[in-house]
């Protein structure tokens, strides 16, 4: 039986929930326990490798545990290389995609200009299309510019695959801000750019943080573009990553990679779990 | 009201500083536009434009020869085939588990929802590598799941590993974030007292599900396919490190005739006929969007 198969098992009892009552949730209880399995056992394996010195079949654990393949995958120097090469990456098309799009996503929310709608909904549209095959096509147009593996085609590429993020949810956030508070501020005498700068620029931030920092760890774990443009020459991590996969060279490298890769969006996780669990965030997909 | 008196006194400092505001707002938002013009519109135009005209001796001329070249031939029509049926039952599937699950997400008022709508989310932190990584090691062959199995002395899984029901999983696991929230938000138009009502007139739970909260959730069901659909149909790094070397699907079939074959045309003609089959799916997509903004505004 596959974990997909479990889940379904575990849900086939009627979900519609009863009314507010003090009784124990039965049914949150196995969903809990239906999901626990199938997204945590992964991980969970994943772990036990990266720390297994010795593991043979039909043991249910290690036989030997130990912190040889860390040392190991730690000294290859094209972990460095990639580690360094990813960070610079993010870093980059995180910082260019802040520079252009949030000021954009103020004029969106606040400024009223010819074609506002129509170009924010061509945003939200650039979702319509096949993300691989759109991949495909900026590549053969890359060929010809000479940007297939280089550093700053993989920035272009990734810029791209921000935009939607970076513009969507810090429009939100503008439009969220309390008008009374900045109408207060500039009758009190303070000029346009105080105002966005004390007022408006505070309220919107935690939000706009939020899509910052998910802009930055999407870029960081974006394979398909550094795949396609960066081969041979870019190696990303994750670029990496697949090629420990593909050649298995020892399993233990991957799984290090993959409990150091997991550190980032442990940060994500507990940074905008609250973005992203709100009902704005759907929105923007178009629900 | 605050809203009104703004924009107002805009109205109010007379057409200059309106054209003032419009030039700014304009210029604020070019440089975006001008990537998503040079790197998406563009581009789609581009790959129409390079497949369907070939430069002979005298100038273009109007071609489909790369596109009989596919449609005649079987290990691409396999692919293509592969790759639709790998959409379909991942859609399929996620409807019949995040359904459920955005239902029970919506209406359940218990301290355990909390911890469901946190476990239902995990899957968006976790990058697709690691997770194709975690199913070899997990469902693979002599993995975590034959582990267990060999220890209460049951048979070994047929394992999914390299055959399509891989990606089949890998894509389920990704995309169950997304799918339930997206589902959730939909959900949240179907108030509490129409359900305590029909409930009040007797009506039984699937009635419930059937007359009152499928009526009014189908533009959202309809949404939530057209987006899976989407992204599924191009997913590249699940299908190639977890699917079968051949068939395989479109994204690792595209990836290797550009750069394994080096048949950039080709490829450009393979991502153009996965943008006709999702055609459908994303001028629904944009429809609702344009609706929904529509209806908010």
């Amino acid at each position: 039986m596959t974990t997909a198969d479990l889940t379904l098992a575990a849900r086939q009892e009627p979900t519609v929930p009863t009314r507010k009552t003090k009784r124990i949730d039965w049914l949150g209880l196995a969903i809990t326990l239906a999901l626990g399995i199938v997204v945590v056992v992964p991980l969970v394996v994943v772990a036990i490798w990266a720390f297994a010195e010795v593991w043979r079949y039909p043991s249910i654990l290690p036989q030997e545990f130990g912190l040889r393949f860390w040392e190991a995958t730690l000294s290859r120097p094209d972990v460095w290389q990639a580690m360094s090469l990813s960070i610079r990456l993010s870093l980059t098309v995180t910082l260019l995609s802040a520079v252009i799009c949030l000021p954009a996503a103020y004029a969106f929310a606040r400024l009223d200009f010819p074609g506002r709608n129509l170009l924010f909904l061509s945003f939200l549209a650039s979702h319509a299309f096949p993300k691989f095959g759109l991949l495909v096509a900026i590549a053969s147009i890359f060929l010809n510019l000479g940007l297939v593996s280089t550093f700053w085609g993989v920035v272009l590429i990734q810029l791209v695959g921000t935009l939607m993020m970076m513009i969507w949810i810090p429009v939100a956030a503008f439009q969220n801000v309390d008008r009374a508070m900045e109408e207060a501020a500039r009758d009190a005498g303070a000029g346009p750019l105080r105002v966005f700068w004390s007022v408006s620029l505070p309220q919107a931030a935690p939000t706009i943080g939020a899509a910052v920092l998910l802009s930055f760890v999407g870029t960081f774990y974006e394979t398909e573009g550094a795949w396609l443009i960066g081969a041979p020459e870019i190696r990303t991590m994750p670029v990496l990553m697949i090629t420990f996969i593909n050649n298995q060279i020892v399993v233990q490298y991957g799984a290090v990679l993959s409990v150091l890769l997991w550190v980032p969006s442990f940060f994500a996780l507990m940074f905008s779990r609250r973005l992203v669990g709100s009902s704005s965030f759907a929105k923007g997909f178009g629900v | 009201m605050t809203h009104t008196s703004s924009s107002g006194t805009v109205r109010k400092g007379g057409t200059a500083k309106r054209n003032g505001r419009g030039l700014t707002g304009l210029l604020l938002v070019s440089a975006p536009v001008a990537l998503l013009g040079w790197l998406i519109i563009y581009p789609i135009f581009n790959a129409v434009a390079r497949t369907l005209f070939t430069a002979g001796d005298e100038g273009l001329h109007f071609s489909l020869d790369t596109y009989q070249r596919f449609f005649t031939d079987g290990y691409a029509l396999n692919n293509l085939w592969l790759t639709l049926w790998v959409t379909a039952v991942c859609a399929a599937c996620l409807m019949a588990i995040c359904l459920p699950l955005a239902l029970y997400l919506r209406f359940a008022k218990s301290r355990v929802a909390a911890v469901v709508q946190g476990l239902a989310l995990f899957p968006m932190f976790v990058p697709s590598v690691i997770l194709a990584y975690a199913l070899i090691r997990t469902i693979g062959p002599n993995g975590g799941v034959d582990l267990v199995l060999n220890a209460v002395g049951l048979p070994k899984i047929n394992s999914p590993y390299l055959t399509p029901w891989g990606p089949v999983i890998g894509l389920v696991w990704d995309n169950i974030p997304l799918t339930t929230l997206m589902l959730v938000a939909g959900l949240g138009g179907v108030s509490d007292n129409a359900v305590e009502a029909a409930r009040d007139a007797g009506a039984r739970r699937f009635a419930l599900l059937r007359y009152i909260i499928l009526p009014q959730i189908g533009n959202a069901m309809l949404v939530v396919l057209s987006f899976t659909v989407l992204g599924i149909f191009s997913a590249f790094t699940l299908p190639y490190v977890l699917g079968p070397a051949s068939p395989e699907m479109m994204g690792p079939f595209m990836q290797r005739t550009f750069s394994q074959l080096s048949d950039s045309r080709m490829a450009v003609t393979q991502a153009v006929i996965t943008f006709a089959i999702c055609a459908c799916f994303g001028a629904f997509y944009v429809r609702s969007i344009a609706k929904n903004r529509e209806a908010r505004r």
